[in-house]
């Protein structure tokens, strides 16, 4: 079929242009993928295909979204009428609504798979460490834009949540206090803080596509990593990309599409976790919500941030928490990648996937002294887990590695 | 099996997989560009009701009506009496060129008046070349108006875009970049002096 289309006199008058034809060539129908991939390798093109519906469909949100805070009748304000218009008024805007914050968390979910795929298999180990760190770049900006995106609606949730997270910055020595002003606009969150809000949280996702380019470049100098961690060399280890794992890629766009659809047409709030139930109502000022947490991809981090009785040490090390993914390749020093042969690591990494889904826990529930240990425990072993990497390959006895798949 | 029967197979596929793949994107198209479409509150805000007895014998009143202008004229008798004896000098005296949108108050006897009351011409007023509001130039000759009108001007509205010219009842006169009259909307009276638009 493609080979068929690529013989055309039109494709051929593109490619002599364009060099089309040897770009396709080396990165799809020609690209050598390892044969061995598991499912797991399914969520980068998941990843990708997120991000294109969030931005698709927010695109379409911003036709009818007003990003102010000016009052309308009582407590209700342009912002969050918009909102309101496009979940009673607009054609399908509860439709494109509800696909975008679902997609938001959809994202996450996916994009956390990746991580751990990544985590498991060693694929941030040498030659693919730069992959990894512009990955983490991607990850940093997702984070960014998913909090920028949460003031949109003007809610409560959305209110109080970005005058936490801004407050931390103002916790900084000396630069605090201006650089928190410069992040809100004023002394508080408020309509400056909106506007901006939503000019990066557009900005964000086409800087997302820009480095997700780069990411996929950096991969296909590289190529896969694979579940056994090994160098391939022969070239009946490898297959085509095209059409071996587009059809796999498809078929996990598809299990995935069921996923989403059952919670964008049934369960759009997923029981507050997609959507809180407090951000329905208005933002107010002077009043905060009974409890307050963040969306569940973002509550690990926030209990770290807890975790300690500094404000300053506990802004630190939710900083550290994320910026310790940049040293990971370097810290890591095994010559062996996949977990699979590497007894000690296999059980480290497993405990580090419960320990951050203990973290997202205990950042979402109300703060209470158990939970507060509790946190504070699995604080302690996300960064024992990085620094024991150090030593780990020093007394770590390695199963042997295959010759070849 | 051989590479030949492979070949077809797979294309069959293909085309299957990406037929049913097209159709679904199609499908999922319509949403999105479904929601550019004017939404239920904006098609809810489409009617307009207005008291055309606020408007003074003579006057000209532009009221707005689904965010378009709309004239709203009190044609005196003179005025009413300009609209006689130039039907020669127009494109479509009898407001027949667009098939299918005459409404049914529009009988022989007040094609000339185009309303359902004569003195109160109602009109969308946008010119029908591009768009733009025309001017009211109700008396008749160049007295008042120099050579922005016709010698033999029979008084209504004057284009300051592109020169097009109509007639006291908005009927397009010849030589105008307009292809047609100014459009009647549909209205109704639903009481003496009270109209309701859209």
């Amino acid at each position: 079929m493609l080979n068929t289309i690529m013989k055309t006199k039109l494709f051929g008058w593109v490619d002599r242009r364009t060099g089309a034809e040897a770009i396709i060539k080396s990165q799809l129908t020609e690209y050598p993928a390892p044969k061995n991939l598991n499912y797991m390798w399914n969520f980068g093109s998941l990843a990708l295909l997120v991000l294109v519906l969030q931005i698709v469909t927010g695109i379409f949100l911003a036709m009818y979204y007003k990003p102010s805070a000016a009052f309308t009748y009582g407590a209700y304000t342009v912002a969050f009428d918009s909102v309101e218009r496009i979940m009673r008024d607009v054609n399908f805007g509860w439709l494109i609504r509800y696909m975008h914050a679902v997609g938001a968390s959809a994202f996450f979910v996916v994009v956390y798979m990746h991580i751990g795929r990544g985590l498991y298999y060693g694929s941030y180990k040498e030659p693919r460490e730069l992959l990894w760190i512009i990955g983490v770049v991607i990850l940093l900006i997702m984070q960014g834009s998913a909090f920028f995106g949460y003031l949109l609606p003007w809610g409560q949730m959305s209110f109080w949540g970005a005058t936490v997270i801004t407050e931390l910055f103002g916790a900084l020595p000396v630069i605090g206090e201006y650089l928190q002003q410069l992040l809100r606009g004023g002394f508080a969150v408020g309509d400056p803080t909106l506007n901006r809000f939503f000019s990066l949280h557009y900005l964000f996702p086409l800087l997302l596509a820009a480095i997700v380019g780069g990411h996929i470049h950096a991969l296909h100098v590289v190529h896969s990593n694979n579940p056994e961690g090994i160098d391939l060399t022969k070239p009946e280890e490898k297959i085509m990309f095209h059409p071996y794992y587009t059809v796999k890629d498809a078929f996990g766009v598809a299990v995935f599409l069921l996923g989403y659809c059952y919670f964008v047409f049934f369960n759009p709030q997923a029981w507050g976790y997609f959507i809180e139930v407090d951000n329905y109502v208005p933002a107010n000022n002077l009043s905060t919500p009974a409890h307050i947490a963040p969306v569940w991809y973002l509550t690990p981090w926030y209990t770290i941030l807890r975790s300690f009785e500094s404000k300053l040490l506990g802004v630190i090390m939710m900083g550290a928490s994320l910026a310790i993914l940049f040293a990971l390749p370097f810290l890591d020093r095994s010559k062996v990648r996949s977990a699979r042969y590497r007894p000690v690591f296999k059980q480290m990494v497993y405990l580090f996937f419960v320990t951050v889904i203990v973290l997202g826990y205990c950042g979402h529930s109300a703060p209470t002294p158990t939970l507060k240990l509790v946190g504070q425990i699995a604080t302690t072993y996300y960064f024992a887990f990085f620094l024991l990497l150090l030593v780990v390959p020093k007394f770590e006895k390695t199963k042997p590695e295959p010759e070849g798949i | 099996m051989t590479e030949k029967a492979n070949e077809s197979r797979r294309n069959f596929l293909y085309l299957a997989a990406g037929g049913l793949g097209g159709v679904a994107a199609g499908a999922a198209a319509v949403p999105f560009i479904g929601s550019m479409f004017p939404a239920a509150d904006t098609m809810a805000a489409s009617k307009t009701e207005y008291d055309v007895s606020t408007v003074a014998e003579g006057q000209l009143v532009v009221i707005q009506w689904q965010g378009k202008p709309v004239f709203v004229t009190n044609r005196t008798p003179e005025l009413l009496k300009q609209l006689d004896g130039h039907d020669e000098m127009l494109k479509d005296p009898n407001s027949e060129a667009i098939e299918g949108v005459s409404a049914p108050w529009m009988t022989a006897e007040n094609r000339k008046y185009r309303s359902i009351k004569p003195e109160y011409l109602i009109v969308v007023a946008s010119c029908t070349h591009l768009g733009c509001i025309p001017g009211y130039k109700p008396s008749a000759g160049r007295a008042e108006w120099g050579d922005s009108v016709p010698e033999n001007w029979p008084g209504g509205w004057h284009c300051p875009c592109h020169g097009s010219l109509y007639d006291l009842s908005a009927r397009v006169i010849n030589g105008s970049p307009a292809p047609h009259n100014l459009h009647v909307m549909p209205y109704e009276y639903t009481s003496d002096t009270s109209v309701v638009i859209g």
